[in-house]
């Protein structure tokens, strides 16, 4: 019994991680043999897939880092302060996080429209920072930490920054750095705003790049792939261990 | 100087919600604010007259066959690939958790799926897919990539459930004489209950999310009938800047969201304990 799960299981996964296998290799070869003309036509020839590599990679960063502030201060001002609606609110960012991007990038888009941002880094930055998923994820965390040691911290100071730097990052650690991965893997995967929001070229992402490539010279499509998951690849080997501890989202009311 | 004293005497509950403001700000400004103004365009004739038609929009819109079309295979994506999704991922947590330890070495390979960004995989999918044209006939690409794109979020949700079950109470089950047949379907799956219910409703919530991986697949904006889900028909209505039929499908799928997410935390609060 447990030889034929173990046989099941090891194709399973072997035809899960077949994909990502399949587009390494191909990235290698030509009709079969390999060969690195894609990489060299990607890297030397293609130019406008610099800016596109650092677009992602500043956009991505970005919304990362400015979100991670937000989130951790209003989870952490959701687990300490009592006030009426505080449970509707949380509904209110439970309902918005499930809300498929179609209906939000339409009230994304007049808000941006109305700031005159359209068509800036900006239109892809500042709406993301508020996306509610790490909000929901940190505030189901915050539950489980110990209240006791907020309530020493507090003996100490008055400050709840002070507070939240002290005592309560050190105990949503894993949660931060399972938040990091996922909010990180989201804004690298994003399409349809820098679609949307962007005309320049220039501003672009790598994400469109690879959507429209078919109009670029060269085997380029497989190396470009490639390329692109690298560094979520990273992250992942780095943080993919918080993962189970980090997000606990099972009870939501 | 006088400020200062007075935000010394603020309460710890009044700091506390201060601390909210920040994510409250911008949620007002990029989501909550502007979903008015979608609202109020589809309640309107247009963009320049703003004349008041209440509900003719939506009308419309529930009439348009590309509408209906999109709605049909929205709703076929949840009502298959969702549950082989949650069977599959179920069965995968049960075996990761409890299964031989060289059998726990295959989780990244169903893990990793749900960070790699679609662009890089679907070029693959596309060479494997258009082989005799299969795409052209069958949404299942489509299901595939989304089961291969979920399942990662599941198994997450799952494991860290099933992990948290105390070891004393099985051990004090098998002192009672129980089988692992009976641990399981009378522990392990009640205890886990409310995390299938949560992965259930993000699952039906992220089916929703699927237009860049169907998008990027078809590489077009007007895919084959069967592939044509609600977000082809918004993002479609987008790209021609027509905000009524827009904001009004905007505000139906809203509708439809709001819906299976209350009655999916309803029927949680009412089985799930």
């Amino acid at each position: 019994m447990k030889k034929i799960i173990a046989v099941i299981f090891s194709l399973l996964a072997f035809i899960f991680i077949l994909p990502i296998a399949a587009t390494v290799f191909f990235s290698f070869t030509d009709e079969g043999s390999f060969t690195l003309q894609g990489y060299a036509d990607l890297l030397f020839d293609c130019f406008i897939f610099y800016p596109a590599f650092w677009n992602s990679v500043f956009y991505a960063a970005a919304i990362t880092l400015i979100q991670l502030p937000v989130i951790i201060l209003c989870a952490f001002g959701f687990s300490q302060s009592k006030f009426k609606g505080k449970s509707a609110l949380f509904v209110f960012y439970i309902v918005l996080m499930m809300m498929p991007l179609q209906v939000t990038i339409l009230p994304n888009y007049i808000g941006l429209r109305d700031m005159n941002l359209i068509n800036t880094p900006w239109s892809i930055v500042l709406p993301m920072i508020f996306s509610p998923f790490g909000v929901v994820v940190m505030n189901q965390y915050m539950k489980s930490i110990d209240g006791s040691l907020i309530e020493a911290a507090r003996l100490e100071t008055s400050s709840v920054f002070r507070v939240i730097i002290t005592s309560a990052i050190p105990q949503i650690r894993v949660c931060i750095f399972a938040v990091v991965l996922f909010v990180f893997a989201d804004c690298w995967n994003m399409l349809e705003q820098p679609m949307l929001f962007l005309k320049d070229e220039s501003l672009t992402t790598l994400s469109v790049f690879i959507a429209n490539s078919a109009q670029y010279t060269g085997a380029v499509l497989f190396p470009a792939a490639v390329i692109f998951l690298i560094p979520v690849l990273i992250l992942y080997l780095f943080f993919n261990e918080n993962l189970e501890k980090g997000l606990t989202l099972g009870e939501l009311s | 100087m006088k400020n200062r004293k007075t935000k010394k005497h603020l309460s710890w509950n009044a700091k506390c919600m201060l601390c909210l403001i920040p994510s409250l700000l911008g949620t007002a400004v990029f989501f909550a604010f502007p979903y008015l103004r979608v609202l109020y365009y589809s309640l309107i004739d247009n963009q320049f007259r703003r004349n008041f038609v209440w509900l003719d929009n939506y009308i419309e819109t529930l009439q348009n066959k590309y509408f209906l079309l999109a709605l049909k295979n929205s709703l076929l994506l949840i009502i298959i690939a969702v549950p082989v999704l949650i069977i599959l991922a179920l069965l995968v947590s049960l075996v990761l958790s409890y299964g031989i330890r060289w059998v726990r070495k295959t989780r990244f390979a169903f893990v990793l799926p749900m960070v790699i960004p679609t662009a890089s995989i679907v070029v693959i999918w596309r060479s494997v897919f258009n082989i005799g044209n299969f795409a052209e006939y069958s949404p299942l690409p489509i299901y595939f990539l989304f089961i291969w794109k979920n399942i990662g979020i599941c198994i997450v949700l799952l494991t860290a459930a099933l992990t948290s079950i105390e070891g004393n109470i099985y051990n004090a089950a098998k002192l009672d004489g129980a089988n692992s047949f009976t641990l399981h379907t009378k522990i392990t799956i009640p205890m886990i209950m409310p995390t299938v219910f949560f992965t259930v409703l993000l699952s039906i919530v992220n089916s929703f999310k699927i237009f860049k991986e169907s998008y990027l697949f078809y590489g077009t904006n007007y895919p084959p009938d069967h592939s044509y889900t609600l977000q082809y028909y918004m993002n479609n209505n987008f790209l021609k800047l027509d905000y009524q039929s827009l904001a009004s499908s905007a505000v139906l799928t809203s509708i439809l969201v709001f819906g299976i997410v209350m009655a999916g935390m309803a029927i949680q609060r009412r089985y799930g304990k």
